[in-house]
């Protein structure tokens, strides 16, 4: 009896390790019963419930069931534009991950490249204001500095001397 | 004096830019969760039919489904829950309340979504808050991806033609459902 329960703890892991790949086996595999295009239509879609993952990333339970969604709709004959249109319409511009460029959303589209702008001019000019100063010889001195040190120098030598 | 006058005219441009980017960066950590203010794409306009199935103790009222279409006609509070769903054990008593108080003047409708393979969860759930208003059970999301819905729970307010007038993201309270349904019923 002992001797049995020896040798099949092998057995079992054996049979274990083999449910455990058919189990994974059958969930990649229904994954690749979806065409190609499911994912990459789904990469334009942001999933509703997940924070910064798209429906072609995602795992959730609700971006596999939108994916399932797409390939329905892809099957029926719609176009991306039109499974685009299709989540569009009932989640608004925000499922989009490229939102359109119209009202607030141009913001988001023009924001950056008016900083890109703004950072180009104003190193621009902090360039040519150190290229200035680098370029300014350091003998011209202002006359009216100069007699403004010459005069405090004196007094400053005046001062010492009736010490 | 002048130099320390010209220094400080000279960092003011740095400062503003730092202050400017330091409140645009608080603004952002203390807005708490946008898309939950994001409001619904059906605003104004008819909600989108379901036939869903309907929890056994409806049944006798309601037959085996539930088709919106067919009970439209009244304001309607359509709440979407799911039996794994914190806040949506917070707000069910709120909303059981609301429907004894409305009656027949209102429709109450609960729908278990995003919740698959969950029905003897959302029967405890029903269970325990004695949900006296028919609720059915979204099994494959669809009716939720139809809303257009973030999460749960949502509640749409509908009027009596079956337009949206406002979607509320979070746990409902008594006193949202009473601004809300009051508004309905004007």
């Amino acid at each position: 009896m002992n001797v049995l329960r020896r040798t099949a703890w092998p057995y079992t892991l054996a049979l274990l390790c083999l449910v455990c790949a058919l189990a994974l086996g059958s969930a990649a595999a229904q994954e690749r019963e979806l065409d190609p295009r499911v994912f990459e239509i789904g990469r334009e879609l942001r999933c509703p419930t997940c924070v910064s993952e798209s429906v072609g990333e995602s795992n959730a339970a609700i971006a596999r069931e939108m994916r399932v969604l797409i390939q329905e709709q892809l099957d029926q004959g719609a176009n991306r534009a039109e499974v685009l249109a299709f989540f569009q319409e009932r989640y608004g511009d925000w499922i989009l991950q490229n939102p359109p460029m119209r009202g607030m959303n141009l913001l988001v589209w023009l924001l950056p490249i008016v900083a890109v702008l703004v950072a180009v001019v104003a190193i621009a000019r902090l360039l040519r204001r150190w290229r200035t100063a680098a370029e300014r010889p350091i003998d011209v001195v202002d006359p009216s500095d100069l007699d403004r040190v010459r005069a405090e120098l004196r007094g400053g030598l005046g001062d010492g001397a009736g010490r | 004096m002048n130099q320390g006058v010209s220094r400080v005219r000279r960092l003011l441009p740095v400062v503003a830019t730092v202050a400017a980017l330091s409140a645009l960066f608080l603004f952002g950590l203390l807005r708490g969760s946008p898309d939950r203010d994001i409001p619904s794409n059906f605003l104004g306009r008819e909600v989108p039919n379901f036939d869903l199935p309907l929890y056994e103790r409806y049944m006798s009222e309601f037959g085996p489904r539930l088709t919106l279409d067919e009970v439209r006609g009244r304001p309607m509070v359509i709440n979407f829950w799911a039996s794994w769903c914190g806040p949506c054990y917070e707000e069910a008593p709120h909303l059981q309340r609301a429907h004894e108080r409305y009656g027949d003047e209102v429709l109450f409708i609960g729908i278990q979504t995003q919740d698959r393979d969950a029905r003897a969860a959302g029967r405890a759930f029903i269970d325990q808050f004695g949900l006296s208003f028919p609720n059915v059970f979204d099994g494959d999301s669809r009716t939720s991806i139809a809303y257009g819905l973030f999460g749960v729970p949502e509640t749409f307010f509908v009027h009596a033609d079956g337009t949206l007038q406002h979607k509320y993201a979070g746990p409902v309270t008594e006193t949202i459902l009473s601004e809300q349904i009051g508004a309905l019923r004007r």
